[in-house]
């Protein structure tokens, strides 16, 4: 089995799906010629031609709303939003009428848009090239959010999520794009979205995560180890819908739980991770769920390592967690 | 003090500070000439003149901007959106400009400037004009936002808004603009960040806001005979939360149960559960509780939209649910009539 990393996987993913799918088609800021500015779509334009693989202006809101014509029409597409930063202006197509044609329409219309992008800090892209937005997406009735955080899912879950009926935010976490490597099979295999999964078992506490800080918590871990703690980690793939099954029954082995992500804090995923588990298994816990996440405040340029929670940021919150 | 309308004190607010600074103006989509969509700017325009009083065209993302450009040049603009639903187009201007120039600039401009209009549900207007937005500007560092549900409340904190040197969401209930309130006379403002207890109670506390909150003092009274008694909590500024008046409050019932208009996923009341739970752990005696729209866009039908929507006899459920009593009635029914 190659070993590769998460640039390679999706590409590999966008490669076995075009061939297997002639509606399948790829549009975006640089996405032709030059394959990306990740290098996500490289090969794509000389195998599958201009009208398959297609560059576009600058213009995010028209990016979104041809592929959401496209999709009605019977296509497939895939465009990519070059940074999750730049997804704003193309935010009321994404939440007012890609979210919204199935309902709206009875049913008659599903839109397959998958919209790939890049998230997070890490690589000194200042405000404008390192936020986090799930959130937003998450509380939108309609779309699907996934996020991952290992070559081998990063394949299957979206080879999973183009083959599916409904909208899909694919956020890709850009800081460990190639750092994050891993043995990924050859041809064809999916990734069920929904599904969480236990990364390292442990049995004092649970720690919950995604994308990229899925190894920052790994490194807490091991940090954590070192001083006798046994935390579990699970990584969650999909945000939205949500695998609460697996979240609660973790939860209600440990009675313990650390949540990370580097999004501001306020009104971030994490709120509803722990709203949904004070709802569900309040008496389960045996001390109060924590939060470890980014400040709020605009991603800073200088102090973005600060910013970002570290695994010794995490590594405390597990130590606090589990002797409160 | 004198009886207003909620869109009467909005009204007032503007027109007080725009006479006592000539640096705030109002611009938006209807706000001049026709009086303002929801007539909150009734008489503006007669009484400011078409320097202050601004009709834009139908482009939300040029008018924003332009706001956040006046803002940085020293004017205090106040720009009407429509609905806040419209906002979506306008998004990027709000989050990575208005939200960010302070910052950005090492605090050498600041960013006075109030983003206003009506939020949430008013009655069959389908999936893109019954939107509870409010989640998506409160997970934003850099704005603050801001939700009023009595007409004394609208003005004192649209004063606040006003003069506050950030960017501030400041979303009105669309099924508030006619309720009738005291209002305090002359220039008296409620501070940004600061909750208010709408009602005293000692079994459970309900957290609500905007239209929300008068359908939870609502289900208080119903519960009131049957001698539960219930504190009702408006947060009033969804961002800064004003934390320690709701840990007050839970650190007295004990029970918490959160009603919002919005999703029920990854929604304010989210965040408020979080909070509530880190700080009052011990004091809860059961799970806390969130009443909020359904998991769908918002149907078009009237009893659909009746049914995914909070009302009395859910919020109900929910107090009776988190103090282990059983449920005297069924959970909300389908009904045909809306406000």
């Amino acid at each position: 089995m190659p070993v590769w990393n998460i640039i390679q996987a999706v590409n590999d993913a966008l490669r076995i799906e075009m061939r297997r799918d002639p509606r399948v088609v790829i549009l975006g800021e640089d996405v032709g010629k030059f394959g990306g500015v990740f290098r996500a779509t490289t090969g794509l334009f000389d195998e599958f031609g201009g009208d398959r693989v297609f560059d576009t202006p600058l213009a995010e809101a028209g990016i979104i709303g041809s592929a959401i014509g496209m999709a009605l029409y019977g296509l497939r597409p895939v465009p990519e939003i070059q940074f999750a930063d730049f997804i704003y202006p193309a935010y009321d197509q994404i939440v007012n009428e890609l979210a919204k044609f199935r309902y709206r329409s009875g049913g008659q219309y599903p839109v397959p848009v998958v919209i790939r992008t890049p998230y997070g800090g890490g690589i000194r892209g200042g405000h404008y090239h390192s936020q986090s937005p799930e959130a937003y997406f998450a509380h939108t009735p309609g779309l699907k959010v996934v996020i991952p955080s290992n070559p081998y899912d990063a394949k299957g879950l979206l080879l999973s999520s183009i083959r599916g009926e409904d909208p899909v935010i694919f956020m890709e976490p850009k800081r460990v794009y190639r750092a994050a490597k891993g043995e990924v099979p050859e041809g064809d295999y999916t990734v069920p979205l929904g599904k969480a999964k236990v990364v390292r078992e442990g049995s004092q506490l649970t720690v919950l995560c995604y994308g990229a800080m899925v190894h920052t918590c790994v490194e807490a871990a091991q940090l954590a180890e070192k001083d006798g703690f046994d935390p579990e980690i699970i990584d969650l793939r999909t945000l939205l819908p949500l695998d609460t099954e697996t979240v609660l029954e973790s939860v209600r082995k440990t009675g313990r739980v650390v949540i990370a992500h580097e999004a501001p804090k306020t009104c971030g995923y994490g709120a509803e991770l722990a709203a949904m588990i004070a709802e569900k298994a309040l008496m389960s816990l045996e001390a109060p769920i924590s939060r470890v996440a980014g400040f709020d405040t605009p991603f800073p340029y200088t102090l973005e390592n600060e910013y970002m929670p570290s695994p010794d940021r995490v590594a405390l919150a597990i130590k606090q967690t589990a002797q409160f | 003090m004198a009886r207003l309308s909620y869109r009467e004190a909005l009204n007032q607010a503007m027109c007080e500070e725009m006479e006592r600074d000539d640096s705030i103006f109002l611009m938006g989509e209807e706000v001049g000439h026709y009086q303002g969509a929801y007539k909150v700017s009734q008489g503006m325009l007669q009484k400011f003149g078409e320097k202050r009083v601004i009709d834009t065209p139908i482009a939300e993302c040029g008018f924003v901007g332009v706001g956040i450009g006046a803002a940085m040049t020293g004017l205090r603009p106040i720009i009407e959106l429509m609905t806040w639903n419209f906002s979506l187009v306008a998004i990027d201007q709000i989050v990575n400009n208005a939200a960010k120039i302070r910052l950005m600039s090492g605090g050498q401009f600041k960013m006075p400037v109030v983003f206003r209009g009506p939020g949430g549900a008013a009655g069959q207007l389908g999936a893109q004009h019954s939107q509870a937005l409010e989640y998506m500007y409160a997970n934003v560092p850099g704005l603050k936002v801001v939700m009023p549900s009595t007409p004394a409340d609208a003005k004192g904190l649209l004063k606040m808004a006003i003069r506050d040197d950030d960017p501030v969401i400041f979303i009105e209930g669309e099924r508030l603009y006619g309720v009738q309130g005291e209002v305090p006379d002359g220039d008296v403002v409620v501070p940004l960040g600061k909750a208010d207890v709408k009602r005293e109670g000692t079994d459970c506390t309900i957290v609500s806001w905007s239209k929300m909150l008068t359908v939870a003092l609502e289900a208080a009274e119903v519960l009131a005979k049957e001698n539960i008694s219930v504190e009702v909590v408006d947060p009033r500024t969804i961002k800064p939360l004003d934390g320690e008046t709701i840990y007050q409050s839970v650190r007295k019932t004990n029970r918490c149960v959160v009603v919002e208009e919005g999703h029920g996923f990854s929604n304010v009341g989210a965040e408020i559960v979080a909070r509530v739970q880190r700080n009052c752990f011990d004091d809860l005696d059961a799970p806390i509780e969130r009443v909020h729209r359904m998991e769908i866009p918002m149907p078009y039908a009237a009893n659909l939209e009746a049914m995914i929507t909070p009302d009395v006899p859910r919020i109900i459920a929910a107090v009776k649910r988190v103090m282990y009593l059983p449920e005297s009635k069924p959970e909300s029914k389908p009904q045909s009539k809306v406000e």
